[in-house]
């Protein structure tokens, strides 16, 4: 079964080895350069230490010249979904186009092809995930230094999250296609609602997954030093320790008084700290990864007792 | 004869939503037959097929294929030969990885003598398999379930897509193969004349009804036409089962299929053919008699 599961799937996955490779293209020379850039240039050291001044250009060249090349990589997060997504049209298509009926009428039992068939499409997936995933770390390398890597941006590229993320399509893929019977639709549709669910956890879920922390600081003082690499999901003045404030502008009533400028005396800040990075991951991994479990099962369930 | 019946059906019964595909089917395919199923599209022809491939699952009622239920049991599939109707194939394939195929997933893989016909076919082994004719892909849909070396052939409209030419092709590769292996054959088509070569017995399906299920030789012994002046068909309905009738001002013509003798000399009694046969079950106007009458007929 393992011959025939490659023979159907080969096409699929030669289609994502081409697209890897052309990101690899755009990524590989782009990453080289950036890298001698930022050890030619001596980044490292003013990262790691009290900047000096000749430090500033530097950093403020380095940052204009590749911080818009990482924005740019940012739409590499959809990747995951298009591949996850796309692995799952060889299983769709045995029903499309009727072939299941030559199939599981060889000498194999409908519970081996199924296994084969998905065992493969999950190996893809995951070997795929991966390669994307160490692609965008080693070109990341020196943005992270200077950036960290929780923002939103960054974070679905690196550690493991992308591996849930291709899973999660594929799945949603398979359960929309064994039902359906049609491979473009399940494809669109599993790009859509990949879409949807990552815009969903980015923007909502993701902070409260993992509670974030607040700190507050007086204003006069220097930003502390926390929030160098960490998500600072909001951040604004605070009347009091520990709270967000309203903002100055607030206190001009309309009473037409003059209105005295407030200036405040603390700022607050609410984000996720870089040391909860591993653990985020692992969190949003088991999401997507727990919904992808599900969705595969189902499409698995489905077709070997609902195709009759 | 129970011990012999290679697939056996008892009130079986598919159904799709609300609709019966095949119902209340009671039969048996003896060992060694070739069985024609035969009925207009949609009688629940390929439906009777893929249950016995275990395919589909019975709604009602019981199949067994070699005494065992095909739908849970492993040991089935490997001694059942089946070419799907439009005979699926993967069409990016080549016809050597096509063959392949069969290697990978059939532990009772034929290699050589797959082969053998794929090059006595002049099929190129190297050609993609969607780019084959309708009548070529046909013949390597037949050439992989031969290769499992199976007990039992089934064919679901194996022909219907074919030209005339092609038709007999394929149908003379399966003769060749049943001569070969005294295996168990069941083919379905809605035309019986693709079929009349090779078959001795025949099963007709309308409207997911078994009409009739016997051996050839039985239903030519069987069913004769009765022509005689204009009357009600009654009295003869209370001794034999009149099929069809037909009549005109002045004159009657019914197809029975004799419960023992048919003694009226108000009848004249006619041999029918095999064609005559199906197209009276199928309920087609027009039905003629095959031979000049017989006088007294006899039954069974």
């Amino acid at each position: 079964m393992t011959w025939v599961a490659w023979r159907q799937q080969r096409t699929e996955t030669l289609i994502a080895v081409v697209i890897v490779v052309l990101i690899a293209a755009l990524l590989v020379p782009t990453g080289l350069e950036m890298a001698s850039t930022y050890r030619d240039d001596g980044l490292a050291a003013c990262v790691a230490q009290t900047p000096s001044p000749a430090c500033g250009g530097a950093l403020d060249s380095f940052i204009s010249r590749f911080n818009g090349l990482g924005d740019l990589l940012a739409w590499l997060t959809l990747l995951p979904g298009l591949i996850g997504a796309m692995l799952a049209a060889p299983f769709v298509l045995a029903f499309e186009h009727g072939t299941y009926r030559l199939d599981w009428t060889q000498s194999i039992t409908r519970r081996r092809w199924i296994t084969g068939k998905l065992g493969l499409a999950v190996g893809a997936a995951v070997v795929f995930a991966l390669i994307d995933i160490a692609m965008v770390t080693w070109w990341r390398t020196p943005l992270v230094h200077l950036n960290g890597r929780m923002e939103n941006s960054t974070f679905d590229g690196e550690g493991v999250v992308a591996v849930g993320y291709t899973l999660f399509a594929l799945g949603l893929a398979l359960a929309i296609g064994v039902v359906w019977r049609r491979a473009v639709p399940a494809i669109v549709g599993a790009f859509a609602g990949y879409f949807a669910l990552r815009l969903f956890v980015d923007t909502w879920l993701r902070q409260r997954l993992t509670p974030p922390a607040t700190i507050t600081w007086h204003a006069s003082g220097r930003q502390p030093a926390v929030l160098n690499h960490a998500w600072v999901i909001s951040m604004g003045p605070g009347s009091k320790p520990g709270q967000l404030g309203a903002a100055p502008t607030a206190l001009c009533g309309p009473a037409a008084k003059p209105c005295t400028p407030h200036l405040p005396a603390f700022l607050n800040a609410v984000y996720e700290p870089a040391s909860r990075f591993w653990s985020m991951q692992f969190t949003e991994f088991a999401l997507f990864a727990g919904m992808a479990i599900v969705l595969i099962a189902f499409a698995a369930w489905w077709t070997s007792a609902r195709t009759s | 004869m129970m011990i012999d019946a290679i697939i056996r059906t008892d009130a079986l019964g598919k159904r799709y939503g609300a609709t019966w595909a095949l119902r209340d089917c009671t039969l048996e395919v003896p060992e060694g037959s070739v069985t024609a199923l035969v009925g207009p599209n949609g009688a629940g022809k390929t439906t009777l097929l893929q249950l016995a491939t275990g395919l589909i699952k019975p709604t009602s009622g019981r199949v067994e294929v070699f005494g065992e239920a095909p739908r849970s049991s492993a040991d089935v599939l490997p001694r059942v030969g089946f070419v799907a109707q439009d005979h699926p194939l993967h069409r990016g394939f080549t016809v050597a990885e096509m063959l392949h195929f069969g290697v990978r997933l059939n532990p009772t893989w034929d290699a050589d003598s797959a082969a053998a016909r794929i090059a006595r076919l002049d099929i190129p082994l190297d050609r993609k398999v969607g780019k084959l004719s309708g009548g070529q892909q046909a013949q390597v849909a037949l050439t992989l379930a031969l290769a499992k070396r199976p007990e039992l052939l089934l064919l679901d409209e194996p022909v219907a897509s074919l030209d005339p030419l092609a038709r007999r092709e394929f149908m003379n590769t399966v003769m060749e193969a049943v001569t070969e292996t005294q295996m168990t054959v069941v083919l379905s088509s809605h035309i019986l004349a693709d079929l009349e070569r090779v078959c001795d017995h025949l099963v007709i399906l309308s409207h997911a009804r078994t009409l009739l299920a016997a051996s050839i030789d039985d239903a030519l012994a069987t069913h004769r036409l009765l022509t005689g002046p204009r009357t009600d068909p009654a009295t003869v309905a209370r001794v034999h089962d009149v099929i069809h009738e037909s009549h005109t001002e002045r004159q009657s013509s019914l197809l029975v299929r004799a419960n023992g003798h048919v003694y009226d000399a108000q009848w004249e009694i006619h041999e029918v053919d095999l064609e005559t046969i199906v197209l009276a079950y199928l309920g087609y106007r027009g039905v003629s008699y095959a031979a000049p009458p017989i006088g007294e007929a006899v039954a069974r």
